[in-house]
C-alpha cells in the first residue's frame, strides 16, 4: 500500500543569509567525488556547478533549491521520463537526460540548470552531434539538467574513493561527507555558518514544528 | 611613508610594495566570513558590499583566504576574464582550480620563468609542514606524508638543490636556545618571545613596538637557510651567491613578506628570492605534468637537507617550544633529557602554559596559537609581571599546519580533522626520525665546526640574527 507523505526539501531563511556561497561550494563537493573533487580547493579541474544558487538583492541573500513538489510539474514535461521520484525526492537521471530544457522551464521555482556534463573531471563529448568550431566540425560537450537531489546517490559515486580516503574526510557509511562523520543532513544544510538552512522531513515531528513559522501550511499535509 | 618593501629585482609581477593579501571587489559578497577569523580586526567594510583590506593592521596570515567561499561562478559573466585574473594574481595559466574572492599575490609564474632559466643555480627548501599537505592537492587523504615524492617533484621542477627548512629549524634551536639560557641566567630581557612567525612579527612591530627587545634576535628558520644558501652551500657547491636563485615552499602567506624585508638579505643578496605557498607548489606540479602520486621517494641534498625530528615539529603548534626545550634542558644540564615527548605542550588555538623543571631551574614557558590570544600577555609585558621565561607565538590558529598557504578546505565542516591529521602527522614523523634533538643532528654538529663556530658566535650574529623595527602607525605616516 502506497504511504502519502510529503516530499522532504531544504529551505532557507532569507534573514539569515549572509551569501557566502559555502552551500553553494558544499553541494558541488559533495556531487563530485568521482570527477575527482576530494576535500581542497586544488582537486577541481571542473567549473562549480551547484545544484542550488544564492541569489541577491540590495536587501537580502538567500539560495534557491528544488522544493521537491508533490505533482512536480518538471517531471510532467519531460519527454524522456529523466525525472522521477524517489524516496521522498524528485530526481533527475542524468544519463537519461537529453538537455531539452523543458524542466527548468516548467519549474516555478527556477531550480533547475542546464550546464555540460562532466566524468573524471573532463566534459564529456556527445557521440553523433557535432558543431562547427576553429574551422573544424567537433564533437559538441553533453549538457544535462541539474537540480538539487537532496544529497541522494553520492553513496554510488563515493565508492570510487579508498577506504582510507572516505575516513579521512569524514564521510558517512553511505558515503557522503558530512559536518562530523555522524549525521546524514544535506551538505548545504550541514555548512552553512549561519545555520540559515533547514532540511524539512514533513514526517518528523521535530523538524516540522522547528520550521513551522516557515512552512506553516505543511500541517494541513500532517499524516 | 617610508617604503617597507624593497622592490625586488627582475620581478615584473610584483609591484613595489604589495599587501600580499587582496579582496577582489568583483567577486566578494560582503559576507564577512573573512572579518569573522581575522585576528587583528583588519578587513573593513559594509555586510553585503566588498570588503577592504587595512593594509597597516594585516598580518598577512592569509586566514581569510582559507575561509572566503565566494568564487567566481561559471554561469555569471564577471568583468575580467579568468585568465586575466589569473595572470593579475601571479598564478599559472593551467590553473583550473576556481578564484575566490580573498587571495594572495602569487609568484608562480615568475618561479616558472626563473626555473627555466639554465644559468642560475636553483635552490629550494620547504617548510616541515609542506610534506604533510601537499598530497592533499592531488586528491590524497588529509595528513599524508610526502617528504620523498615532495623533493622528486622539486627536482623535476628543475631545481638544483632540494634543501629543507626543517634544518634551519634545526639551527634556530641552536641559537634561540642559547639566546634562552642567556637571558634567563643574566635575567635581562626576559620573557623572550620566538621570533619564527613573520605574521606575529610583524604584529609585535605595529603593536607592541616598545616591547620588540623580548624577541629573540634570530631571523626564522625560513630566512637561515636562505643565509645559509648564499654562503655555505655556495662555498660547498662552489657557485656565485650572485647566480643563485633561493626559493622557499611555505604553508604561509606573510613568508612572502617576511622575505621582502630589506633586512633580510646577506652580503648584499637577498637571502630568499621568491616564496611560493604549498598550494602554488600543488599547481606547478600540475603544470608541469608530472603525476605526483605515482613518483618514487627521493632524499633531500645535503648538507642543508638532514634533519632531526625537533625540526620537523616546527610546524605545529608548541612546536618550537618543545624542540628548543629539548636541546635546551641538554645543554644547561649536561644530562639527557629523560622524556622527549612532552605532550602537555601540544594543543591547538588559544594559550597553554607549563612549567619545565630543567636543573635547578624551574622554567615558565606559554605557547600562544592565534594571534588574538597575544594581546593579554603583552600587556602583562608592559606592566612588568609577566610570569613566563620563554613564550612562542604562532598566528594561526594551530601554527602552520593551519597556515594561509595551506591546501584550501571546501567544506568547513572538515578543518578540525583536516588540521588533526596534518599534526599528528608531523609528530609521527618526527617519532620515526632516529635523531630528535637538533644539537644531536650530524649535520649542524659539522656547520659548526667548519663554519659557524659556536652559536651565537660572530659567523651566527652576521648570518642567522636581526632586528625588528617600529611600524606603529605614527611612524608609518610621518
Ligand atoms: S540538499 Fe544536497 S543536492 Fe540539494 S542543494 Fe543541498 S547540497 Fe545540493
Ligand atoms: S551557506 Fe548559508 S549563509 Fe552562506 S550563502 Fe548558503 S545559505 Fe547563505
Ligand atoms: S572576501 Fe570572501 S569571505 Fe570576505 S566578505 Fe568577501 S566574499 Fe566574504
Ligand atoms: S591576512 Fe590575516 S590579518 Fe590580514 S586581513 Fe587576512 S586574516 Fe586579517
Amino acid at each position: 500500500m502506497k504511504r502519502e507523505r510529503p516530499n522532504s526539501f531544504v529551505i532557507a531563511e532569507a534573514g539569515k543569509c549572509i551569501g557566502c556561497k559555502a552551500c553553494e561550494l558544499a553541494c558541488f563537493a559533495v556531487h563530485n567525488q568521482d570527477n575527482g573533487v576530494a576535500a581542497s580547493v586544488g582537486t577541481i579541474t571542473m567549473p562549480v556547478l551547484p545544484r542550488l544558487y544564492v541569489i541577491r538583492s540590495d536587501s537580502f541573500a538567500m539560495p534557491v533549491q528544488c522544493r521537491h513538489c508533490e505533482n512536480a510539474p518538471c517531471a510532467g514535461v519531460c519527454p524522456v521520463q529523466a525525472i522521477r521520484q524517489e524516496e521522498g525526492a524528485i530526481l533527475i537521471d542524468e544519463d537519461r537526460c537529453i538537455g531539452c530544457k523543458a524542466c527548468a522551464m516548467a519549474c516555478p521555482f527556477g531550480a533547475v540548470s542546464l550546464y555540460k556534463s562532466y566524468g573524471n573531471g573532463q566534459e564529456i563529448e556527445q557521440p553523433y552531434l557535432k558543431e562547427q568550431q576553429n574551422g573544424r566540425l567537433e564533437r559538441k560537450t553533453r549538457i544535462i539538467a541539474y537540480k538539487c537531489d537532496l544529497c541522494r546517490n553520492i553513496a554510488s559515486a563515493a565508492n570510487t574513493v579508498s577506504e582510507e580516503t572516505v575516513t579521512s574526510v569524514a564521510v558517512d557509511q553511505s558515503g557522503r561527507l558530512t559536518e562530523n562523520g555522524g549525521g546524514s543532513l544535506p551538505a548545504c544544510v550541514s555548512v552553512c555558518p549561519e545555520q540559515a538552512l533547514t532540511l524539512v522531513s514533513p514526517i518528523l515531528g521535530e523538524s516540522r514544528s522547528r520550521t513551522a513559522a516557515d512552512v506553516g501550511s505543511l500541517r494541513s499535509l500532517r499524516l | 611613508m617610508t617604503n617597507l618593501i624593497p622592490e625586488k629585482k627582475g620581478s615584473s609581477v610584483m609591484p613595489n610594495i604589495d599587501p600580499i593579501i587582496h579582496i577582489d571587489k568583483q567577486l566578494c559578497t560582503g559576507c564577512r566570513r573573512c572579518a569573522s577569523v581575522c585576528p587583528v580586526d583588519a578587513i573593513t567594510g559594509e555586510a553585503g558590499t566588498p570588503q577592504s583590506i587595512d593594509a597597516h593592521r594585516c598580518v598577512i596570515c592569509g586566514q581569510c583566504i582559507q575561509a572566503c567561499t565566494a568564487y567566481a561562478a561559471e554561469s555569471e559573466p564577471s568583468l575580467a576574464s579568468r585568465a586575466e585574473k589569473l595572470r593579475q594574481r601571479g598564478q599559472v595559466s593551467s590553473v583550473r582550480e576556481p578564484l575566490f574572492a580573498a587571495y594572495s599575490t602569487g609568484h608562480g609564474l615568475e618561479l616558472k620563468e626563473a626555473l627555466a632559466d639554465p644559468k642560475r643555480h636553483k635552490v629550494v627548501q620547504c617548510a616541515p609542514v609542506i610534506r604533510v599537505s601537499l598530497a592533499e592537492e592531488f586528491g590524497l587523504p588529509f595528513g599524508t606524508l610526502t617528504p620523498g615524492k615532495m623533493a622528486a617533484a622539486l627536482r623535476r621542477l628543475n631545481f638544483d638543490r632540494v634543501y629543507d627548512t626543517n634544518f634551519g629549524a634545526d639551527v634556530t634551536i641552536m641559537e634561540e636556545g642559547s639566546e634562552l639560557i642567556g637571558r634567563v641566567m643574566s635575567g635581562e630581557r626576559l620573557p623572550m618571545f620566538t621570533s619564527c612567525c613573520p605574521a606575529w612579527v610583524k604584529h609585535a612591530e605595529t603593536t607592541a613596538p616598545q616591547l620588540l627587545e623580548h624577541l629573540s634576535s634570530c631571523k626564522s628558520p625560513m630566512q637561515m637557510i636562505g643565509a645559509l644558501v648564499k654562503t655555505y652551500s655556495a662555498e660547498v657547491d662552489g657557485v656565485d651567491p650572485a647566480d643563485i636563485l633561493s626559493v622557499a615552499v611555505m604553508p604561509c602567506t606573510c613568508k612572502k613578506f617576511e622575505a621582502g624585508r630589506e633586512e633580510m638579505n646577506v652580503d648584499g643578496h637577498q637571502e630568499v628570492d621568491l616564496v611560493i605557498t604549498t598550494r602554488e607548489l600543488a599547481q606547478l606540479i600540475k603544470d608541469k605534468g608530472i603525476d605526483f602520486i605515482n613518483l618514487p621517494d627521493e632524499p633531500f641534498d645535503s648538507p642543508l637537507g638532514k634533519y632531526s625530528g625537533a625540526g620537523t615539529i616546527f610546524g605545529a603548534t608548541g612546536g618550537v617550544m618543545e624542540a628548543a626545550i629539548r636541546t635546551g634542558y641538554e645543554l644547561m644540564t649536561h644530562e639527557s633529557i629523560p622524556n622527549l615527548q612532552l605532550d602537555f605542550i601540544r594543543g591547538d588555538e588559544g594559550i597553554r602554559t607549563a612549567a619545565v623543571q630543567i636543573g635547578d631551574l624551574e622554567l615558565k614557558v606559554a605557547m600562544v596559537a592565534g594571534l588574538k590570544y597575544v594581546s593579554s600577555i603583552l600587556e602583562q609585558v608592559a606592566e612588568g609581571t609577566c610570569p613566563y621565561h620563554f613564550i612562542e607565538v604562532m598566528a594561526c590558529p594551530e601554527g602552520c599546519v593551519s597556515g594561509g598557504g595551506q591546501p584550501k578546505l571546501l567544506l568547513e565542516t572538515q578543518r578540525k580533522s583536516a588540521y588533526q591529521a596534518r599534526k599528528s602527522s608531523i609528530y609521527r614523523h618526527d617519532a620515526n626520525q632516529k635523531v630528535r634533538k637538533s644539537h644531536e643532528n650530524p649535520a649542524i654538529i659539522k656547520l659548526y665546526k667548519d663554519f659557524l663556530g659556536e652559536p651565537l658566535g660572530h659567523a651566527s650574529h652576521h648570518l642567522l640574527h636581526t632586528k625588528f623595527i617600529s611600524r606603529s602607525a605614527k611612524e608609518e605616516l610621518s
